[in-house]
């Protein structure tokens, strides 16, 4: 008996042979995951968490008075200068290279972003004006929120938009910076925002891929000031964010390694083969 | 007038399929060529479907076979909306009309289909299944329509595939008993696929694609393999058919490579014209990355095309080695079969058209098709149709405990349903159908001509 | 087959002899035009056919006989009728003959030269020689629906109305009138009416020369280049006066022009044209009679001033309500007091412009009113023009307000994709996927933010001024409305189908007459006449303006889009 139909074998149509099922394979493309690896990875949603957090509590002094706009104007430049060379000295210029982006262009885009901001810094102040705080409020949680879905965390899904993300967190800012008393207040406010939610992670990723162990360390930190400044404004906020962050970053590496075991899965001819190279190169 | 005659005596058999013409397709002509060859062979078919358009009602085919098409709504994809229920009145009024004894219901994706095999089994019918595709395990849609599957095939009587790896996979997916799933591969009309070297360009070699530019398909390969091979062939020429959402990626590979004159887009293709498109060119290829049986490269190589085609599905049986070059699912790989069949055309190496024709004529036909079809009609008559309380324990059984019990509900419904139906309209008050199929029946020629005349005569008094 | 014969009912009392009139071999059908009594020489006949033919271009011919015996039945006589036969070959030869005062005629063929001397049926189809030569055959309007049978019976019934409308000339001698052949057929009787009508024929031509000089003349001042340059130019195109003016040029010109009309529709078209000028013409001097009379243009000028005064103040109130918090909207204070202040400015501007005007509105008045001696429509489209004039400044406002609120739909549009990462592929006609800078995502999305906070309010100013645009619209519309139903109503027509019906013929209906056993079927054909809605649909005049064709669901979307809607007619349409 052979497995082909063009020829007449001597065999009923329903005949089953010995050979039935014999390709059939299971689990082929399941991974084991290691819980440390997976605990690494889920860094990229805590940091990204604690970058909302810190956003919103530093809003929030803002709003309260309790910080100089000067204040953190300052603290932002200067943590953005640092940034900055930090950002060329980890991989010692090889992305800026490989990009091929001038000093030139990033000060363009500094001068613009800076003068757009400032120019309509007054309008921004009046924007919300006739608008319910609570709108206001709602609004912008639900933007964050759609930030923290949107964000590209390193999965590859449909469901990530790196822009979309980005745009949401931004109008975000605009919405809670048209709250703040003065114009200045609100141009600060949208800096900052810029630097946390569109710098903060690009230099993340460059530090997650060149030295894995400062990444961990600077996650820690970054989670522990989070933590600290959120308890200075409720400290039940702050004990349940705690836990959210370690469910994230202990509980559920564990559950997705205990659900990994009951995994099956099965594979065979009939499947949908998978293009596996990428073949947008043809369209470069 | 039939070829050896039915064995078993005449069935008369219910195709059920929402796919049939004016749709055109794979299952389309599967069913209509299958119906032809049984009423060759003396059996009475007639063809169950959902109106389309304006076509509704009864209506006559070639040879008779009746098809109706059915008042029901097209929910998705040509495929009509199911409730498990509402089809029963009418179904039942065809079946009992018709007499019929076997209900043969074709594809997974029709919903009436299933619906059909469901009445039928109420109705005490002997069932036949044909599945025509393949399905993953591995997402949650086909999780869904697997065990949709496996209650509708449970109870079914006998299943057909098409080829041996999509048998493997449907007794996969419906967890069947493999003896009751027989293998009857689909067939090409030889006569319809000839090969005719005159109307290849020598001087240059051309490529043919024939499909549906979707991704199943495997165009976004195809999108790799245009640039990879035009930059090292000059002489060589890509000759695409079909249409869909995929095509936007050819063009922007045309655009980019600038090659326009050697990359020719036809869009959607008639059935008719599919074989003028082969027999200009020299390799066929075909790029699917899933298939149960893929007539294209059958059809290619009827008309004396070299084949070139991915190792996925029941492909690899469908020729024989000396035919078709099989490569893996990606650029290089396909590359690679190309080049070496572009190798043998150069050094003609490669056999003549006419020869390979001669062969693959050989291998599919649909005669034989009908033939093993009609031995599975045989075999499911002399079995018994599962009585109401073991179909209900065959439900509970084999189907899971939530929806094994959910569908045993629905099925002593829909029974209760068909018991009040049979107390409105009895059986032995619905007219029976004349017969009109075949050479036994209504519809031959003196017949018709008699009729004809009959009304000539009348019409100067109208 | 059947032979149908068409004999004209006033012959059915003429004296015996011959039956002329022509034979159309496709329908086996005869249509008799006259008889021809007893004396005659046969040449005489034949020459007296022959030059018929040559004027009518209707192959005329003596088709048969026709005996009207009031005594008994003379041997000889009918012996003679069959000898003439072999004189006048024509085949078949048609026999009619009636006895003493009887209605069933028989009828009879010969057919000389057939071996088969089966007979034939026939029927005799009675007509009315002068309804169906003057009247009208119109073609079915909806041919393409109708099946190629119908088609085709409409023009077999056209080919028997051609004949006998062609044959006129043939009626045309005079009952008294001495020839060599004596005939009978239907005459008129009015001659001495047609006198009066022959005199204005005479008169017309003079006049309709002096007419169309002096059309020329202005035709030629229009078109002159001074008045074509760009400013000038616009502003015509644009008052529906000076439309309206050119449109009753052209129908002038037309009425007055020497050439003959062509055909019936041209014929009918002239007409109509003619009567619509006279009654609008009349309607007008009307409605100038009653505007002169004691001094109502004054009333009148002295209305208008306050009520624009009036408009305006209510416009300033609508504008204070809208820069408060209109309906507890929310709206952005900063921008609506900026737009509030915008458009108080523009309605001061119009107030002073009022005033200013407000001495000399009489007099403009008085002259303008002169215009209605030119007919009604001129008078309504200068009333129209006058609307567009005093609201001018709503104009404005709905302008301002649709452009503003236009720019903010664009920008949020493209701004919403550049939120979502996507873009608008102009060659593709579709929305591609891109990957923009950052500077460029945050300057969108600033935008984007603000503009749509600022959204509500711009979108208030639009709806209002566009809600109040569309009354001007509105009302301008209607006043069109009845000039275009003035301009196109095809007068002549339809007073022809109430006094005359039979001469618009949409079809016949054949009448079945009594009958006797025997003798062949009788039938009366008689002419339906054309329904009140064909005739309009038929003879309307077209008109000069055409309004842009939006369907109701594009002129909600262009609406909500934001684009301008036009009162004033598109020229560039009527191009395409």
């Amino acid at each position: 008996w052979q497995k082909v139909l063009y020829e007449r074998q001597p065999f009923p149509d329903n005949y089953v042979d010995q050979r039935f099922l014999e390709e059939l394979r299971k689990n082929v493309h399941a991974r084991r995951y290691r819980y440390r690896a997976v605990v690494f990875q889920s860094g990229a949603v805590v940091q990204q968490l604690c970058s909302v957090c810190v956003f919103v509590v530093t809003w929030w002094y803002m709003d309260a008075g309790m910080l100089s706009p000067q204040g953190l104007f300052g603290a932002a430049l200067v943590s953005s200068l640092l940034g900055y060379v930090l950002f060329d000295a980890v991989d010692s210029g090889a992305g800026r290279r490989e990009s091929g982006r001038t000093r030139w262009a990033d000060l363009k885009s500094t001068l613009v972003f800076a003068a757009f901001t400032y120019g309509f810094s007054p309008v921004l102040k009046t924007l919300t004006e006739s608008i319910s705080t609570d709108t206001i409020y709602a609004m912008s949680a639900l933007m964050l929120l759609g930030h923290l879905i949107f964000f590209d965390y390193g999965a590859n899904a449909a469901i990530v938009s790196s822009t979309l993300s980005l745009n949401m967190a931004i109008f975000a800012s605009v919405c809670l910076a048209s709250r703040l008393p003065r114009s200045l207040h609100a141009f600060v406010m949208v800096t900052f925002a810029m630097q946390i939610f569109a710098l903060w992670p690009m230099l993340q990723k460059k530090l997650k891929a060149q030295t894995p162990r400062c990444y961990v360390g600077v996650t820690v930190l970054f989670a522990l000031a989070a933590l600290a400044g959120l308890a200075t404004v409720s400290s039940v906020g702050a004990v349940l964010f705690a836990s959210l962050l370690l469910a994230i970053s202990c509980l559920c590496p564990y559950c997705l390694i205990r659900l990994q075991q009951l995994k099956d899965n099965i594979h065979g001819p009939w499947d949908e083969a998978e293009i596996k190279e990428d073949l947008s190169r043809f369209l470069m | 007038m039939a070829a050896g005659g039915p064995a078993g005596g005449a069935h008369s058999v219910c195709m059920v399929s929402d796919f049939f013409y004016p749709n055109m397709g794979g299952v389309e002509s599967h069913v209509y060529q299958l119906s032809q060859c049984l009423i060759e062979r003396g059996h009475k078919v007639l063809v169950v479907t959902h109106a389309y358009g304006c076509r509704k009602g009864v209506r006559y085919l070639t040879n008779g076979l009746k098809v109706y098409y059915l008042p029901l709504k097209v929910m998705y994809n040509q495929s009509t909306a199911t409730t498990l229920f509402h089809s029963l009145p009418l179904l039942r009024y065809i079946f009992v009309r018709e007499r019929v004894t076997i209900v043969h219901a074709h594809s997974s994706f029709s919903a009436m289909a299933h619906d059909a095999l469901f009445h039928a089994k109420t109705m005490g019918l002997r069932t036949v299944f044909t599945d025509h595709s393949l399905f993953g395990f591995a997402d949650v849609s086909s999780v869904l329509t697997n065990k949709l599957l496996t209650v509708s095939l449970c109870d079914t009587n006998h299943i057909v595939c098409v080829s041996y790896t999509s048998k493997e996979n449907t007794v996969l997916r419906a967890a069947l008993d493999p003896r009751i799933v027989s293998v009857i591969p689909n067939a090409v009309d030889p006569t319809d696929f000839t090969p005719d070297p005159s109307r290849r360009d020598d001087s240059t070699i051309t490529i043919v694609v024939v499909s549906r530019l979707v991704y199943r398909k495997g165009i976004d390969l195809l999108s790799g393999i245009i640039p990879e091979l035009c930059q090292k062939y000059p002489e060589l020429h890509f000759l695409v058919g079909g249409e869909g959402p995929k095509r936007i990626v050819l063009e922007e590979v045309r655009e980019r490579y600038q090659l326009h004159d050697r990359v020719r887009l036809l869009g959607a293709l008639e059935h008719q014209d599919v074989r003028n498109v082969l027999v200009q060119g020299h390799i066929f290829l075909n790029t699917s990355l899933t298939e149960a049986f893929c007539m294209a490269i059958v059809e290619a190589a009827s008309c004396g095309l070299q084949v070139v085609s991915t190792r996925v599905g029941g492909i690899p049986e469908v020729l024989p080695e000396n035919l078709i070059i099989l490569c893996e699912p990606s650029v290089k790989s396909l590359c690679d079969g190309l080049e070496k069949a572009i190798a043998q055309l150069r050094s003609g190496t490669l056999q003549s058209p006419e020869t390979v024709h001669n062969k693959v004529k050989t291998f599919y036909t649909w005669r034989n098709v009908a033939e093993r079809t009609e031995k599975v009609y045989d075999r499911v008559a002399d079995e018994v149709v599962l009585p109401m309380d073991e179909r209900l324990n065959r439900l509970m059984s084999h189907c899971g405990p939530v929806t094994g019990y959910i569908f045993a509900l629905f099925a002593v419904l829909n029974f209760l349903f068909l018991v009040f139906l049979r107390w409105m309209t009895p059986d032995s008050i619905i007219d029976v159908a004349i017969d009109a199929t075949g050479p036994k029946g209504a519809w031959t020629k003196q017949y018709f001509f008699g009729k004809k005349g009959r009304v000539k005569e009348e019409l100067p008094s109208s | 087959m059947v032979l149908k014969v068409f004999f004209p009912s006033c012959c059915s009392s003429a004296e015996s002899g011959i039956l002329i009139g022509r034979w159309i071999s496709e329908q086996n059908s005869a249509v008799i035009l006259a008889v021809v009594h007893f004396p005659f020489i046969p040449a005489q006949v034949k020459q007296y056919l022959s030059e018929v033919q040559r004027v009518t271009k209707v192959s005329v011919s003596v088709l048969g006989s026709w005996s009207n015996s009031k005594q008994e039945k003379e041997e000889s006589l009918s012996e003679f009728l069959e000898d003439l036969g072999t004189i006048f070959s024509h085949e078949p030869w048609i026999q009619i003959s009636k006895e003493g005062d009887s209605n069933f005629w028989s009828c009879s063929t010969l057919q000389k030269h057939s071996n088969n001397p089966k007979e034939e049926e026939i029927i005799l189809v009675y007509y009315d020689q002068r309804k169906v030569m003057l009247s009208h055959l119109h073609p079915p309007l909806d041919t393409a629906v109708s099946t190629d049978h119908q088609a085709d019976d409409a023009s077999k019934l056209a080919a028997i109305f051609d004949t006998v409308a062609k044959s006129k000339i043939l009626f045309m001698t005079d009952r008294y009138d001495d020839g060599p052949i004596k005939l009978t057929h239907w005459q008129s009787d009015g001659v001495e009416a047609s006198i009066i009508v022959e005199l204005m024929k005479q008169a017309s031509v003079p006049a309709c020369m002096l007419l169309t000089f002096l059309l020329s003349l202005i035709s030629g001042i229009c078109r002159s280049r001074v008045l074509k340059f760009w400013p000038l130019s616009f502003l015509w195109s644009k008052l529906s006066t000076c439309e309206q003016l050119g449109h009753r040029l052209q129908h002038l010109q037309v009425i007055s022009s020497d050439k003959k009309a062509q055909n019936q529709t041209q014929l009918m078209r002239k007409a109509n044209i003619f009567v619509s000028l006279l009654v609008d013409v009349a309607l007008g001097i009307l409605l100038m009679s009653w505007l002169y009379r004691k001094n109502r243009i004054g009333h009148l000028a002295d209305t208008l001033i306050p009520v624009a005064d009036h408009v305006a103040e209510e416009l300033q109130d609508l504008l204070q309500w809208l820069m408060g918090a209109p309906a507890g909207l929310k709206m952005n204070r900063a921008l609506d007091q900026v737009l509030g202040r915008f458009f108080l400015y523009h309605i001061h501007l119009w107030i002073s412009y009022i005033h200013l005007m407000s001495p000399f509105i009489e007099m403009i008045l008085w002259y303008v009113g002169l215009s209605a001696c030119l007919g009604l429509t001129v008078a309504l489209c200068i009333l129209s023009d006058i609307i567009a004039l005093l609201t001018f400044h709503i104009y404005c406002f709905y302008v301002y307000g649709a452009r503003l609120y236009c720019l903010k739909i664009y920008g949020l549009s493209s701004l919403w994709r550049l939120f979502r990462g996507k873009k608008w592929n102009v060659l593709r006609q579709r929305v591609d996927s891109c990957s923009y800078d950052l500077d460029q995502l945050f300057i969108g999305t600033l935008l984007f933010t603000i503009l749509l906070f600022l959204l509500p309010t711009t979108a208030l100013y639009y709806l209002v001024f566009t809600l109040l645009r569309l009354l001007v619209v509105i009302v301008q519309g209607l006043i069109h409305l009845l000039v275009d139903l003035i301009d196109s109503l095809p007068l002549y027509s339809i007073i022809l189908r109430l006094c005359r019906s039979y001469r618009l013929a949409a079809g016949v209906k054949f009448r079945v007459l009594e009958q006797q056993d025997g003798k062949p079927l009788r039938l009366l054909m008689q002419i339906n006449p054309l329904s009140y809605g064909s005739v309009v649909q038929t003879y309307r005049l077209p008109t000069y303006s055409c309004y842009p064709k939006d369907t109701w669901t594009s002129l909600c979307k262009k609406l909500f889009l934001g684009e301008l809607i036009y009162p004033w007619k598109h020229k560039g349409e009527k191009q395409d």
